[in-house]
């Protein structure tokens, strides 16, 4: 407590005195007696007289009537909204006068009941006042206009309709500053979402999930990350978000910048995605919808190989039975009539194989189907929805199936007194995720860089030999036959997943409520996978046994989140006064009980009991933040705003004289289309707003990275006189740091929000400047410390960057509209300060397999691709060696430029003409390198067309000179010369611009409803034909599509391996209304 | 209602003045399920049983000393081509990352321990033995700064020069073996079962190793640790071998590599099996087994192995798998997977023992140390009991590879040391009695000149002279550790494989 005090007096800005006073209070117990005081409402008052009022609401404008509605009895929680046809009913207390009509886009309208039953109201469009309504950190709803930091609204149809089996990949290119990738390594693999550029050097850069107010987890086991420790594992088993079927997603906001997510303090230094659910319907009654969607998914094939020179090495094709190179294109010329000898003693032709992706790969389809129940009434209403997904992947043996149940309710049990929760569950089973990148068993790599004359068939004719093993059909046997993988190869993995949270909220007075919310997120994910017996490249077993290997795994995730809330809110003449204060205790416990054996007593027989040599692994993690919150927002006449709030988080992870951070905001919002009212009618609402906003993280640092640990090796090692020890040694290979400081990010924006023309132009404009201070750097450190790497407190970059959002209209008629809305971001980053030394100017955080790096550097933008690249002379000549007329490297590593983007946006253009619409989407991503692992293999393995560059003359001579600055005339037989970047790790010549753009969605719509008959069980019915990925209209990497990238990790961003082709989604979505 | 919110009130009052918001943080941030100190005998168990070499010397060492090689290129290219592949940092990531960590670790457990008195010591041996290797290999390397980033704190290493480097390790291994002492508790560790008297003599032989090495740069400094190295007593019989015996569950990386991934890849070289069998060598039929008549590397099946040593076929030296058909084709195989190679069921296995340091070896250093007067003896004994000592020790691979004692006798018998031809018969003998110890019989190799081979011929070297001299230093070096490699690049020379180390003079 002291301590804390002391902190503070350091920091004199940072005073709340609202955190002072409360500071240290437990929460568990806040929150135990928040319940204790909410289950006792005070009988007298809500057993009063009742009257029900009736009405219908329509638009002023004559657009018919107005379901959703809101409807609330004035100084109460009493409310409803209205049903499809604009109908309400609404029981309220006797002595209520007044009922209050909302709705987005429509001013809001208090009408005094007088002696009525029956309360009519039109409601008028609300340009002026624009009040939209999203919802901000912690769940509180609030008008848009109130905000001084920038956020994007998702509707759900754009979710939902054109959908991606991580629904998070179908907001690609549509929301202004969010850069998602999805990855190149199936249906259910990672999302990769990244919010105002990455703030962290190559650590946690992903935005915090946060659903109906409580986060959830979205660990991510995807390449390169912690899919298990275990090797043979390159599957991306996906992350948390799978477990959401987007049918469930009322609506979706982005909280992009610190000040927006201040109130989530640590967790929310990128950023927040609030996903509201579900929770009631607008019927009365049961309502019934049915949603279907079937995509059939195609794999875009984007190689260009060169065809006139097939299978061989050193200029000869396979002619005699031993194994060939299987992937060498360094043959003979194709001519009419040749053969080649492949496994053994087959003779086949030799000639060119095209469209292996299209032989190989097999047409994927997803089909989704949700029925959702819900019922709205007068004290509240349900959701419930079932789904199913289907998704076939391209790889022929892997699928994908999700079962969700999700629930949602709202519910006033007293006028004062309101209990909401959603639950969801899923069922996930993902079979056979694609294996990717790397060799062992991976089919992409295979399949991409095999010879150019290898026939499929005989391929998948010759997977096996006598025995039963792989037949070794290459001299590389880490290039395991592809179906031979496909048949030998199994992993599963599943998950049970329930998240959900209940909501207890009580008005203790018109002006003052609690609330109390406990979530939980709780998941059990079962993995196993195994290395067959027979795999060409596993040493032999032992006699006796048989080789391979099998991986059991079982990880227990369960994450608490219990948090209470005060909100007051009372107007002063023109000034207004909203306070919330509140607190939260969030602990997360992480088991991980894994089993590796290695050899078999019984064949084909995969368990534990099985394996000769066991290596058990058992792991538990836990970790808890603390915090407690206040906000406070001043208002002057609803157009200016001011909003305060300051959060303290105590983290577990680190030593107690560092646990303890406080952060402020302050926001502001001046509205001045509502303050000026001599401004031009043109405009229909103008604001201008600024933030400034601290937030801290301890995300890069795992629990216990303080300390030391030793691991015991499983097996004993035998001393000289046979007696067996044991063998163990220190398990960090990072060095461990008890001295580390939760890291900082200081972020201001500003920005204005602006529509003219009655709302036919509307822009929105975001400026941000984000400075991370005390990065927790995870540095590879030289072998020679003993450690790869290090964990220290010193990086410092700065993010700096716009975001505009511009919404057109240029044609609006009674029957035509189109809509078009172009989005863009540019972010700039910098990289500040690195280590402790004014010399350390460099950090590596990430490598490829090919000695191509990842660096940060100071001065230059983060995420540089680093490396070796060709060596020039002074005049600009290329210099090849005296000795064997390769190309040199460059003497020391250099860098190429960053790996992320520096532009990214889309183009939706969105057209309706009566019930039918159409609309599609341009995106792009810019000013970005990649490091092709593809195209390196391409080059080396003699396939790509650069490579036909003195096939004829049998040798290449390199343009440009020796060491000594003579003429290079040096002949280097063609695959020696080829193999060069390979040896020298020269990464400059696999080196790509990543940029693309790509027409990304095309959605067709009509809508039947209107064409129903009356009395019809049907209400409503839209169909939309859908298309994603449809085409990529630039690029500039060879060979590949430039999103068929493997890893979501920022350690590897840019570091291209080969990965699933990316496909093309073509179907239909249905949703019907009962 | 005005009751509930004074209650509230009060209580948060109360709360916030009794207890933290980190309660109990100290026992969440707790690893139950790691341990956070190990018996340090234990680490050091580790640090000798990850010394076992790794693949890499197929791609380099074995290649250099013409032993072992392959015609296969991309990823297995190395000295097989002359070339610098790197990929490979086999022995710098093993040796840093595992032996040094974990004898450093255990060097700061025992020090100053009654308990661990002779364990300290050990470690100090065992971190001269794996430095001398480092530097051996790369010439400069970190050494005195090595190992301690979590124990000092330094990320950044300086590169020793290797004249420092063995001075340490020649000072570090006279202080350890005199300071062992049997009358202290003797803690069981893998390689001699904490027996003190054996450490002992391992560490007077390695230290006879590291003085031999300085024959051309040092001589004096040789002469007087190889004086000191006798004095103190060196390994008396085979039963001192410094080896790793491999089990099913503690495999050996060659063996697992040869009876994996590269099964049919590697060849014995025609330089090593014509000197063999041309002497009548009874190893050959320890080392090496031909499939007959096979076509394809599946196609090497048992049934045609034959271990005949009369039958062997070397590959030669300074081709591809294309420039060498018409070599198998003159020859009259059936591809070139009928060449000899090193038997993966017996020496190869994933079970055999890996040597470090033995007897014969040091018997035939000895041998040498005698012939040029350093140390009393009769060099043409030392010669024979080196060879036997050999010849003797492959029965540690398994009953199927001994030698018989009578063609053990045959072969000394015709084999004496011979008037004039003494550093060429000790250091080839040598040569043979590395075999699978790389990064030793590269060594001895630079620095005694022997055995008499011809430079690989394979076109398009990436080296100037005749031979690779050193290993370069791994390319993640230029980015984590930048300003002590070009120090050391500086001092040293280029980065290349034909810079010389230090104690490697050019003659």
């Amino acid at each position: 407590m002291k301590k804390n005090l002391q902190n503070l007096k350091k920091l004199p800005y940072r005073v709340s005195l609202i955190m002072l006073f409360f500071m240290g209070s437990c929460l568990p117990l806040i929150a135990q007696v928040l319940a204790s005081t909410s289950v006792q409402p005070d009988a007298p008052e809500i057993r009063l007289l009742e009257k029900t009022i009736r009405g219908t609401v329509n638009d002023a404008d004559g657009g018919g009537p107005l379901p959703g509605v809101n409807v609330l009895a004035k100084n109460t929680t009493v409310g409803t909204v209205t049903d499809i046809d604009g109908n309400y009913s609404l029981t309220v207390a006797d002595n209520v006068t007044t009922l209050v009509f909302s709705s987005v886009g429509y001013q809001t309208q208090e009408i005094a009941i007088g002696n009525r039953t029956t309360v009519n109201v039109p409601m008028k469009a609300d340009v002026q006042a624009l009040s939209e309504v999203v919802v901000t950190a912690l769940g509180i709803k609030k008008e848009t206009k109130k905000l001084g930091y920038a956020t994007a609204k998702v509707e759900p149809e754009q979710i939902a309709v054109n959908r991606t089996t991580n629904f998070m990949n179908s907001l690609q290119g549509k929301v202004a500053g969010v850069n998602i990738s999805s990855l190149g390594t199936g249906a259910a693999g990672t999302s990769k979402i990244r919010i105002r550029g990455q703030s962290s050097f190559g650590g946690q850069n992903t935005p915090l999930f946060v659903v109906n107010g409580v986060p959830i987890n979205n660990s991510n086991f995807g390449i390169a990350s912690d899919n298990t420790n275990r090797t043979g594992a390159n599957s991306d088993g996906g992350d948390g978000l799978t477990s959401i079927n987007p049918d469930d997603i009322e609506s979706m906001t982005v909280l992009k910048g610190a000040a927006a997510a201040a109130l989530y303090g640590s967790r929310a230094k990128d950023g927040v995605i609030m996903i509201t659910t579900k929770t009631g319907g607008t019927s009365k009654g049961i309502g019934v919808e049915w949603n279907t969607n079937f995509t059939v998914d195609t794999p875009l094939d984007y190689t260009d190989y060169q065809y006139q020179y097939g299978q061989g090495e050193n200029g000869v094709r396979p002619t005699s039975p031993s194994p060939t190179s299987g992937v060498w294109s360094f043959g003979e010329k194709f001519e009419p009539g040749m053969t080649q000898v492949l496994f053994d003693s087959v003779v086949v032709p030799y000639a060119p194989v095209r469209d292996r992706i299209k032989k190989f790969y097999r047409n994927g389809n997803t089909w989704t189907n949700t029925l959702s129940l819900s019922s709205g009434g007068e004290k509240g209403g349900f959701n419930l929805s079932l789904s199913n997904l289907d998704s076939r992947s391209i790889v022929p043996n892997s699928n994908y199936n999700r079962k969700t149940i999700n629930l949602g309710f709202n519910q006033s049990l007293s006028p004062k007194f309101n209990v909401s929760g959603s639950v969801n569950y899923s069922i996930e089973d993902n079979e056979n995720p694609p294996i990717v990148v790397g060799q062992d068993i991976s089919t992409p790599v295979v399949i991409y860089s095999m010879s150019n004359s290898m026939p499929l068939d005989v391929l998948e004719a010759n997977k096996y030999n006598e025995n039963g093993d792989e037949f070794i059909w290459s001299r590389f046997r880490n290039r395991t036959n592809p179906y031979y993988a496909l048949s030998e190869h199994f992993e599963n993995i599943k998950r049970n997943r329930i998240f959900g949270n209940v909501n207890l909220r009580y008005n203790l007075t018109d002006w003052l409520y609690v609330q109390g919310r406990v979530g939980q997120d709780y998941y059990s994910r079962d993995q196993e996978y195994n290395l067959p017996t027979g795999l060409a490249f596993l040493p032999d077993a032992p006699s006796g046994f048989v080789n391979g290997r099998y991986v059991q795994e079982n990880r227990k995730f369960n994450e608490v989140n219990a948090d209470f809330l005060i909100g007051a809110n009372r107007e002063f003449g023109d000034f207004g006064v909203d306070l919330t204060f509140g607190g939260n205790r969030m602990y997360r416990r992480t088991d991980r009980n894994s089993v590796q054996v290695e050899n078999f007593i019984v064949r084909d027989l995969y368990t534990v009991r099985n394996g000769v040599i066991k290596d058990p692994i058992y792991n538990l993690a836990e970790r808890e933040i603390n915090s407690l919150y206040g906000a406070a927002e001043l208002s002057y006449k609803g157009f200016l705003y001011l909003n305060a709030t300051a959060r303290n988080d105590w983290f577990s992870t680190l030593s107690p004289a560092n646990r303890s951070i406080l952060y402020p905001s302050l926001t502001g919002s001046f509205v001045f289309s509502q303050a000026f009212a001599a401004l031009p009618n043109w405009i229909s609402f103008g604001k201008i707003r600024a933030g400034y906003a601290e937030v801290g993280s301890d995300l890069d640092i795992d629990p216990y990275s303080d300390v030391l640990f030793y691991g015991v090796n499983s097996n004993l090692f035998p001393l000289p006189n046979g007696n067996l020890q044991p063998v163990g040694s220190i398990s960090n290979s990072t060095v461990p740091n008890d001295d580390l400081r939760p890291m900082t990010v200081q972020e201001f924006e500003t920005g204005f929000d602006i529509r003219l023309f009655d709302n036919r132009v509307g822009i929105d404009f975001a400026y941000y400047n984000k400075l991370t201070t005390d990065q927790i750097l995870e540095a590879q450190i030289t072998d020679a410390s003993g450690y790869t790497r290090s964990l220290i407190n010193v990086g410092e970059s700065r993010n700096t960057g716009i975001e505009l959002l511009v919404n057109l209209v240029p044609v609006r008629t009674t029957n035509f509209n189109w809509d078009l809305t172009f989005n863009y971001a540019h972010n700039n980053t910098e990289v500040l300060k690195l280590g402790l030394n004014p010399g350390d100017t460099i950090i590596t955080v990430g490598s490829g397999i090919r000695g191509e790096l990842i660096t940060q550097i100071v001065g230059k933008p983060i995420g540089q691709i680093f490396g070796y690249g060709f060596k020039y002379d002074d005049q600009g000549r290329q210099i090849f060696s005296e000795n064997n007329g390769r190309p040199l490297r460059t003497d020391t590593q250099r860098a190429f430029g960053t790996a992320i983007p520096t532009d990214i946006g889309g183009i939706i253009n969105s057209f309706s003409y009566k019930d039918l619409s159409l609309s599609f989407l341009v995106d792009f991503k810019l000013g970005h390198k990649m490091a092709s692992g593809t195209n390196f293999n391409l080059v080396r393995h003699g396939l790509h067309k650069r490579t036909l560059v003195g096939r004829e003359d049998g040798y290449v001579v390199g343009d440009g000179v020796n060491e000594n600055g003579e003429v290079n005339t040096v002949q280097t037989p063609i695959q020696t010369y080829y193999e060069t970047a390979g040896a020298s790790n020269i990464v400059e010549d696999y080196l790509y611009n990543a940029g693309f753009w790509s027409l990304r969605q095309v959605t067709l719509g009509y809508d039947f409803t209107r064409v129903l008959p009356e009395d019809f069980f049907i209400k409503g019915a839209r169909l939309s034909l859908v298309a994603n990925n449809v085409a990529v209209l630039k690029k500039w990497v060879d060979n590949i599509h430039p999103e068929q990238l493997p890893s979501a990790s920022d350690n590897t961003v840019g570091l291209e391996q080969t990965s699933l082709p990316v496909t093309r989604s073509v179907g239909f979505n249905l949703k019907v209304r009962f | 209602m005005k009751k509930i919110k004074a209650y509230i009130l009060g209580l948060f009052l109360i709360l916030g003045l009794t207890t933290g918001c980190d309660e109990g943080f100290d026992e969440i941030n707790t690893n139950e399920t790691a341990a956070t100190s190990l018996n340090p005998s234990y680490s050091m168990n580790d640090a000798i049983i990850s010394a076992s070499f790794p693949t890499s010397i197929f791609i380099y060492e074995l290649a250099i000393v013409q032993q072992i090689i392959t015609p296969n290129g991309s990823s297995l290219a190395g000295a097989n081509f002359n070339q610098d592949n790197q990929a490979r940092a086999g022995i710098w990531q093993g040796y840093y990352r595992n032996v040094l960590k974990s004898t450093v670790d255990v060097l700061d457990k025992t020090r100053d321990s009654e308990r661990y008195f002779n364990l300290y010591q050990m470690a100090r041996i065992w971190r001269a033995y794996a430095g001398m290797l480092l530097t051996d290999t790369f010439g400069d390397v970190p050494f005195s700064e090595a190992g301690l980033a979590y124990l000092e704190g330094n990320t950044v290493p300086v590169y020793d020069r290797q004249e420092d480097i063995y001075n340490e390790i020649l000072r570090e291994l006279d202080e350890a073996a005199t300071a062992l002492d049997a009358s202290k508790p003797q803690v069981p560790e893998v390689l001699y079962g904490g027996d003190v008297a054996q450490w002992k003599s391992f560490a007077y032989s390695l230290m006879l190793r590291a003085a031999m090495r300085l024959t051309k740069v040092d001589p004096a400094l040789a002469q007087q640790y190889v004086t000191k190295a006798v004095n103190g007593g060196l390994i008396q019989s085979n039963a001192g071998n410094a080896v790793i015996r491999h089990t099913t569950l503690y495999t050996n990386p060659s063996g697992a590599w040869l009876n994996g991934s590269e099964a049919n890849n590697y060849f014995l070289t025609k330089n090593f099996v014509d000197y063999l069998q041309g002497n009548n060598d009874p190893r050959l039929a320890s080392f090496a087994v031909r499939y007959v008549g096979a076509n394809s590397g599946s196609d090497q099946k048992p049934a045609l192995g034959t271990t005949d040593p009369s039958v062997q076929i070397g590959m030669p030296v300074g081709y591809d798998n294309s420039t060498i058909e018409p070599i198998w084709k003159a020859a009259g195989l059936a591809s070139f997977y009928e060449y000899s190679q090193l038997d993966r069921t017996r020496m190869g296995a994933q079970t055999a023992p890996v040597f470090f340091l033995t007897y014969g070896q040091t018997q035939l250093l000895l041998a040498e140390a005698v012939f040029r007067g350093w140390a009393a003896g009769d060099a043409a004994a030392l010669f024979a009991s080196g060879i036997r000592a050999h010849m003797e020790e492959l029965a540690a691979y398994g009953a199927d590879t001994a030698v018989p004692e009578e063609a053990i006798a045959a072969y000394l018998q015709a084999h004496p040391l011979e008037a004039g031809r003494e550093l060429e018969q000790i250091n080839t003998q040598y040569w043979i009695a590395t075999f699978m110890n790389g990064p030793e019989s590269f060594a001895n190799f630079r620095r005694s000149g022997f055995p008499d081979i011809a430079p690989n011929p394979y076109p398009g070297s990436e080296i100037d002279g005749d031979f690779i001299r050193r290993l370069t230093y791994p390319d993640a070096e230029d980015a984590v550790n930048s300003a002590n490699v070009n120090a050391a690049v500086a001092r040293q020379g280029p980065d290349k494989l034909d810079t010389r180390v230090w104690w490697d003079v050019a003659q």
